[in-house]
């Protein structure tokens, strides 16, 4: 199928990158330059969207209006949202499939190149676009990242930049989607069969199918939204015939695959790094895959548990209800066999093994308070409060972002040539477990004593807990500082890195040198798998 | 990098075009029910 990647040739002379300076970045089409740029984009937009989250976590630390008016209050909570979501977590895993699928798969580089140098550089100019919108007539879009109408509507001048900025942020997903699938499908080393291929490979492969997707319908409905406001049309408008709740659908219908577009990679990352430090192979590889398409399947049609206070019929309750406990099972399988990867393997705990295990316990968290959700009757009373705030920020944080700064550790030596701070890092691992539990446990509580989302104000019986979650949150938000210093010193200086940096582990990126050399696999290489 | 296969640039482009119009297609069928259903 894919006796391909030998015909490969590198019609270059030289060995490094074409350009230097500003043009080497801002033209290249090497996979890990634009690595690197997705990267380096996603930590500058960590902390922009922190920085929005500690405005709002500032004026919550006591009840009352101390800081901020409630508008700009509402504009944090939707630009926090939509710059974490589609700046920063997105565009992560977006760098670690860029630097990492063609080195695990035998690939020279990414099938189009020229496409992902496009795919990425249009995020600088989304976000731009959509930070611009707070220096606007009206200020940036205050209707939560959810945009739904007829709220959305009224958010003055930003929204047009809005619109575009999603559109751009979308364009530029899908691309790189349809990038990582012919990548996959067409350039794999002909020695290298599908159910032969990483789990991280595997899980990008099943995210960038969700994207393709959905990513056009969320661009629909947005499209639509445009149509309302600016060219007569009653999509969502009651009084011309239309419902404001088919919005919620059709937003759902792409918002539930995206967040498994979210944590799929983040998975898939946990499946390279449990194995290597329990020096055991991954428990049920081929159960893993099957797993991650069963959940990126099932994520389809469990949508409308995001709505389930709009007046559905009981029929449809019942269904979204039964999916979404459904999609559990599989989720399920992953865990247990990652806890099952772990059992009697030869532990050690390194910096990435560290954040894998509190991802594992504390995505798990994340999971109950999901599965509690998914009950209809008691997510009447979870819906819109603090509790399901408390539950995506467990599965997004520990969960998502966790993942992500694993990967970032376990393969910094491969893309530096150095070592990280081992101790820095062990601290900035414990500082980041305590923190995110301070900032996120209490919110369950003072979610089911009845406090809702997004109000910056709230009743004077929430106190306690949320002063306990804002001071969670200024600890997790500086201990993040300690991530930056990691990796800058790490790529200016530490202990040479050997190719295969860690104890034996497996897979083709620890065949070549460390650091990564710019061109990798001019020949395919053969890929003889440890196990099966 | 340049593909010097013209059978697998060939099967890349296609590939991708065909990835794309899927894209359209959910773009425009959404945009249709939804219009259909009003």
């Amino acid at each position: 199928m894919s006796a391909t990647a030998a015909d490969i040739q590198d019609s270059h002379d030289h060995h490094g990158p074409a350009h230097t300076g500003i043009k080497r970045w801002l033209f290249t089409t090497n996979h890990k330059d634009i690595g690197t740029l997705y990267l380096v984009f996603s930590l500058i937009m960590l902390f922009v969207g922190g920085a929005m989250a500690l405005i709002i976590r500032a004026e919550l630390f006591q009840p009352g209006l101390q800081f901020v008016d409630p508008d700009f209050f509402n504009q944090m909570t939707t630009l926090h949202a939509l710059i974490m979501v589609f700046g920063m977590i997105m565009p992560a895993f977006a760098g670690f499939a860029n630097w990492m699928i063609p080195l695990m798969i035998g690939a020279p580089d990414m099938a189009l190149p020229r496409l992902n140098n496009w795919s990425f550089w249009l995020l600088p100019c989304a976000v731009i676009l959509l930070a611009s919108t707070l220096f606007m007539p009206g200020g940036a879009p205050a209707s939560g990242w959810t945009m739904y109408p007829p709220l959305v509507l009224q958010t003055g001048d930003a929204f047009p930049f809005l619109i575009f900025a999603v559109h751009l942020l979308g364009i530029s997903s899908i691309m790189a989607a349809i990038n990582i699938i012919v990548t996959i499908l067409n350039m794999r080393t002909p020695s290298m069969s599908l159910l032969q291929m990483p789990l991280f490979v595997w899980s990008w492969l099943i995210t960038a199918y969700l994207l393709i997707a959905v990513m056009p319908v969320f661009a629909g409905g947005v499209t639509m939204l445009l149509m309302d406001q600016f060219f007569g049309t009653s999509f969502f408008q009651a009084a011309g015939g239309g419902d404001p709740v088919l919005f919620q659908h059709i937003f759902w219908f792409f918002g539930h695959p995206e967040v498994y577009i979210i944590i799929l990679p983040s998975f898939g990352i946990i499946s390279q790094v449990i194995p290597t430090f329990s020096r055991k192979p991954l428990f049920g590889h081929d159960a893993m895959v099957y797993a991650t398409a069963s959940i990126a399947f099932l994520s389809f049609i469990v949508w409308a548990h995001h709505m389930f206070t709009v007046g559905m019929p009981l029929a449809g309750q019942m269904f979204f209800m039964l999916s979404t406990m459904l999609i559990a099972i599989p989720t399920g399988v992953k865990i247990f066999n990652w806890t099952a990867t772990m059992w009697e393997g030869s532990l050690s705990f390194e910096t990435p093994m560290l954040f894998a295990i509190a991802f594992l316990f504390l995505f798990t968290i994340g999971g109950f308070s999901g599965l509690m959700m998914a009950m209809a009757p008691l997510d009447f009373q979870y819906h819109d409060t603090y509790f399901i705030v408390a539950h995506f920020h467990y599965v997004l944080v520990p969960g998502a972002l966790f993942g992500a700064i694993a990967g970032c550790y376990y393969w910094l030596p491969k893309w530096t040539g150095h070592m990280y701070d081992e101790r820095l890092g062990k601290i900035h691992f414990w500082l980041s477990a305590i923190f995110v539990n301070l900032t996120f446990f209490p919110q369950h509580f003072v979610g089911l004593a009845g406090m809702p989302r997004r109000i910056p104000d709230y009743a004077v019986q929430f106190t306690n807990f949320n002063a306990m979650s804002s001071i969670g949150a200024f600890g997790f938000g500086f201990s993040q500082l300690l991530l930056v210093y990691v990796i800058y010193k790490c790529v200016k200086s530490g202990q040479k890195a050997t190719a295969e940096v860690w104890d034996n582990p497996e897979g083709l990126e620890w065949t070549v040198p460390s650091p990564a050399p710019h061109h990798t696999f001019d020949e395919a290489p053969l890929y003889t798998p440890r196990h099966h | 990098m340049t593909i010097d296969d013209k059978k697998l640039r060939r099967k890349i482009r296609m590939n991708a075009i065909i990835l794309g119009l899927v894209a359209v297609a959910f773009f425009v069928t959404f945009i249709v029910l939804t219009a259909l259903k009003g």
